[in-house]
């Protein structure tokens, strides 16, 4: 696909799809970027330009600062165990143990229950079901509802989006395992690889891209928890629970500071889009192509 | 006959497709049990054979939206758009706001894509802060004088129109209390905060072991307990609003204020009392529900919206259900010992933007409409189980909380106070009271945290 | 032979354990589903005073939710708009999202290095903070909120970073580039080249993000509740708003209407899932 049709395949291939996302992410991306440097409050009809005071509101603002390392410390939990967790459950689905599809069937739910229902069911399981492990076995641990204490509830919060995010990413590990070339892998076994060897020197330089790719999309979607964050706790107990997404949000729209509450997310991304860029370098570059 | 047998193929339908699906590979109890007959919702009954109303035929074929933000009410307002629709020729779309996303924040993407509902059901606070910016003036608008006292001014103008009365206060469950003391039980006779904490002496004797349900959402807390500090400077929206004001100035010491303590000395007796004292704050909201119908607990700390809830867990309309004020100290003729709170909560604001003359006119029509004719009358009381504040209005609420909280108004023992405060108090202070309630926090960091945000409030 | 038998048999104990422990995460991942079930057929009091009974333990199996959530949802019209919707939204997408990971694939020039690059850090966007000049350029200016239309462009747009990015890892990784050198000198032109040789290499992926796509429409609340007003429109998700009150929540109805509405996606998936799988199989010797 080299050589002089080069602009006409730009224009047959490329522009279409870039048209769409211009349109529909950077331009208004870009419409917010300058709404962060005006006092508009998201309702009048003037919009005065401040420049950057805003920003030096988002300095002072300490609650945000506050979410954003408990942000941290959450996403470096998530993104650890979710990738380990759906990495090797992706493993054990595609080796053609029995049953497998109703496996998978079964670790898809996560992804259909969202919302509300989300978390009133989770709440369920901390304060009901735990609970009542606590009373039968006298374990400390499921005394009282783990939503009720700040550090408890933060791992509830961890194992719920565990169990959410994984249930995504398994999806994607399977599609990687099955296009791994199968007389790579035979090949690698003739030659007597097993068990370690094999996963460290065959099998993860191959799955390299869907490790990028879900590592990168772990990263994101751990550092801009919202649904989750808001339907199983809200903030609870005494707003100790509460990550960088929602306060964004509670900030431009709850305390009606919209200007700060824009330049709070303007921030958060550039955190997350540092992160992650790091990333998404690091691991393309273990990458190998076919 | 042939809808239910299709309903039930559905049905049929659906589950097998779960189990095939979802494999859960266990036993179904083939038990479908007739409908039970109880179960029925009942409808009240509207007599739309008498309407006196002048509509303007000029109107006719106009197309309003409302923005309804009160999830509750949702058919119900369809029923009477779909009614005034019938007699006036105006067609009204009633737009629903979500639990997920607030009010505020719809009307706000609304307005910015240019195309904002004609009337939105919004809080106070919400009004206020749009008012001047969007709203239409309504300030000659007949049913101004049938609302006298549950008017919103902002600089001496009126923009909306209020909706509802709601009231909150000490949920009793009548008949467990008679049962539990062998005695009838007279709400009137208790007067002081004294009296209060005998009487659940008393039921802990008579084996409710912990007679009161405590919510420990951060709404309930940071806004329908906490409010009481503001509310009962005076009992009027005014002496709260100048409260708040001296709050925000730092005049008024929260250590030294009276109603501050007050306040906290009843929550104390509330959080000894909970039924959930050994984890507060895993407290299940809808379970409390349940609780004060079964009898495991007599009071609950909630408002009239509380009985859809009560409801579901089984509570009947001819049920003995009511509130008790939020007693403060043990002066009974202090009036926060023998009046319940109640205002008026949702506001219908009118678009004064975009919205075009005869669309404006339609949209105030409605509002005479539910206030002057006999059917809209009715259908905010009975269909939407409103309690109105229009004077005029002759029907009763019939569910025992909203009936009760009626009658506390019509008899003078309801004070019509509301605190008009930030939109993000309930959240913030919510979760200072949340402390203070699982017993992490003492009165003094309870009142920094109130006076810190009252502080950076301009 | 002996050394054979005894890794054998450690090749069973770790395959045991394995198999175990697969199960107990199983369990773990589809108890909340289960339980979503089991709560549906059931009335709100039983709900929540006793959430885990089986069902033949209490009043017995209702499908009263399902009717009601059937009815209240107008459960048809909101099916066709789903449909529609996520049925064009994730066609398109995978189309235009192939196509342009492609090109970046084959073309390392600088368009396909900025537009990369824009699109990987484009999903970090939080989506809340474009809403607001989302609304007010689509609805305020151009004037095209309440259409179809608007809200598939607007999912396409969206979904678009992520989904070449995954187009693009696989394409680097699974796309033997010998391939289309061979169909070029066939005779075959880039359109054709793409069409016959490189789509068909694909399915996997596409298996996978035409699920993830259409998951995403399928259930998406926000967006939609910006775009669309006209009850006409209501998408499912959107439609179950009903259930939902400022202070109560109607959880039995709520549940039917969830299952109501992921019945669709789990059946999409299951057919899908078999596709994957054909396409290995039919690749592979084994």
């Amino acid at each position: 696909m080299k050589g002089k049709s080069g602009g006409k395949d730009f224009c047959g291939f490329a522009l279409p799809g870039m048209f769409c996302f211009f349109a529909v992410v950077i331009i208004p991306f870009l419409y917010g970027v300058y709404l962060t440097m005006t006092d508009w409050n998201g309702v009048s009809a003037v919009k005065n330009f401040v420049a950057f005071q805003n920003f030096a509101s988002v300095l002072k603002d300490t609650q945000f600062w506050t979410s954003l390392l408990l942000t941290f410390k959450y996403v470096i939990f998530v993104v650890i165990i979710v990738n380990i967790l759906a990495f090797a459950i992706a493993y054990l689905l595609t080796r053609g143990i029995k049953g497998q599809n109703f496996f998978r069937a079964g670790f898809f739910t996560p992804n259909l229950i969202g919302g509300l229902v989300l978390g009133y069911i989770w709440q369920f399981v901390f304060s009901r079901v735990f609970v009542g492990i606590g009373e039968a076995t006298g374990w400390s641990l499921f005394e009282s509802s783990w939503l009720s204490d700040p550090n408890l509830a933060f791992a509830a919060l961890v194992l719920v989006s565990v169990w959410q995010l994984s249930g995504y990413m398994i999806l994607i590990y399977v599609a990687g395992f099955m296009g791994l070339n199968q007389d790579v892998m035979e090949a690698a076994s003739i030659d007597g690889a097993t068990g370690w060897v094999k996963l460290r020197s065959i099998i993860l330089p191959l799955m390299m891209s869907s490790i990028t790719i879900c590592l990168f999309l772990t990263l994101s979607r751990a550092f801009m928890v919202y649904d989750v964050n808001l339907s199983l706790t809200a903030g609870a107990p005494y707003g100790t629970t509460e990550m960088a997404a929602m306060h964004v949000y509670e900030k431009a729209f709850t305390s009606r500071q919209f200007g700060v509450g824009q330049a709070e997310a303007l921030i958060l991304f550039v955190i997350v889009a540092i992160i992650s860029g790091i990333q998404v370098y690091l691991t393309k570059r273990q990458e190998v192509e076919a | 006959m042939k809808k239910s047998i299709f309903s039930r193929l559905i049905a049929l339908g659906v589950l097998s497709a779960l189990i095939a699906t979802a494999s859960t590979g266990c036993r179904f109890g083939f038990a479908s049990n007739p409908d039970d007959p109880n179960e029925v919702e009942e409808v009240e009954p509207i007599d739309t054979s008498v309407d006196t109303f002048a509509y303007d035929p000029s109107l006719q074929g106009t197309s309003i939206t409302l923005l309804n933000s009160k999830a509750e009410i949702q058919s119900a307002l369809v029923e009477m758009g779909a009614e005034f629709e019938k007699k006036s020729g105006v067609h009204v779309e009633v737009m629903p706001v979500t639990d997920g996303d607030s009010p505020y924040t719809k009307v706000v993407s609304l307005y910015n894509s240019g195309n904002p509902p004609t009337m939105s059901i919004l809080d106070t606070t919400d009004v206020i802060a749009l008012a001047e910016e969007k709203a239409a003036d309504l300030s000659s608008e007949p049913w101004l004088a049938e609302a006298e006292g549950y008017l919103t001014e902002v600089n001496g103008k009126v923009y909306s129109f209020p909706l509802c009365i709601e009231g909150r206060g000490m949920i009793y469950n009548k008949a467990v209390i008679e049962t539990a003391l062998g005695e009838t039980f007279d709400p009137a006779s208790i007067r002081t905060l004294d009296d209060f904490t005998a009487l659940l002496d008393r039921l802990v004797e008579a084996g409710i072991e912990r007679p009161v349900s405590l919510a420990m959402e951060d709404w309930s807390l940071g806004a329908h307990h906490l409010q009481y500090v503001y509310e009962t400077y005076d009992g009027t929206s005014a002496g709260a609003a100048e409260a708040i004001e001296l709050l925000k100035s730092g005049q008024l010491d929260l250590t030294s204020y009276d109603r501050m303590s007050q306040f906290l000395d009843m929550f104390d007796v509330l959080r000894t009392y909970n039924v959930a004292k050994s984890d507060p704050l895993g407290a299940d909201y809808d379970e409390m529900a349940i609780d004060l119908v079964d009898g495991k607990t007599a009071f609950w700390f909630n408002g009239n919206w509380a009985w859809p809830n009560l409801e579901d867990a089984d509570a009947e309309k001819d049920d003995e259900y009511g509130f008790l004020p939020y007693f403060m100290n043990n002066d009974p003729d202090d009036f926060v010992n023998w009046q319940i709170q109640a205002s008026p909560s949702k506001q219908v604001m009118l678009d004064g933007v975009v919205a075009t003359e005869q669309q404006l006119a339609a949209a105030k029509e409605f509002l005479n409409w539910i206030v002057y004719s006999e059917i809209g009358q009715q259908m905010l009381v009975k269909t939407c189980n409103i309690i109105p504040p229009f004077r005029n209005n002759p029907y009763e609420p019939s569910d025992p909380l909203s009936r009760d909280i009626y009658s506390h108004v019509h008899d003078g023992t309801a004070f019509n106070a509301s605190a008009i405060v930030p939109n993000d108090h309930w959240s913030i202070l919510g979760a200072a009271m949340q402390k203070y309630l699982a017993g992490r926090s003492d009165r003094a960091e309870l009142i920094a945290s109130i006076e810190d945000y009252w502080a950076q409030q301009k | 032979m002996n050394n054979a038998s005894i890794g054998g048999s450690k090749r069973k104990m770790t395959n045991a354990l394995a198999m175990t422990g697969l199960i107990i995460i199983f369990i773990a991942y589809m108890f909340p589903f289960v339980m979503v079930v089991i709560n549906s057929l059931k009335e709100k009091r039983d709900i929540i005073k006793s959430p885990f009974s089986w069902l033949f333990t209490i009043k017995g199996l209702s499908f009263d939710n399902f009717v009601k959530a059937f009815t209240q949802m107008d459960f048809l019209n909101a099916f066709k708009n789903s449909l529609i919707v996520t049925v064009c939204s994730t066609l398109l997408v995978t189309l235009l999202a192939s196509m342009l990971a492609y090109y970046i694939v084959r073309h390392n020039n600088k368009i396909s290095k900025i537009t990369f690059a824009l699109m990987v850090a484009s999903m970090i966007i939080p989506f809340q903070a474009i809403m607001i000049p989302l609304v007010s350029i689509y609805g305020g200016t151009l004037n095209v909120l309440n259409h179809r239309l608007t809200l598939i462009f607007m999912h396409t747009g969206f979904s678009m970073s992520m989904s070449v990015f995954m187009f693009h890892g696989f394409i680097k990784g699974n796309i033997p580039i010998a391939l289309e050198e061979a169909a070029y000198i066939d005779g075959c032109t880039h359109t054709q080249t793409f069409f016959k040789i490189v789509l068909p290499l694909l399915k996997p992926i596409i298996s996978t993000m035409v699920i993830l796509n259409s998951l995403a429409f399928w259930n998406d609340y926000l967006l939609p509740s910006l775009v669309l007003t006209d009850k006409e429109l209501l998408t499912l998700p959107l439609s179950t708003y009903s259930f939902y009150g400022t202070y109560s929540a109607d959880y039995g109805t709520i549940m039917a209407g969830l299952l109501l509405c992921v019945i669709p996606i789990l059946i999409l998936y299951v057919i899908l899932q078999k596709q994957i799988i054909g396409g290995v199989v039919s690749g592979a010797v084994k």
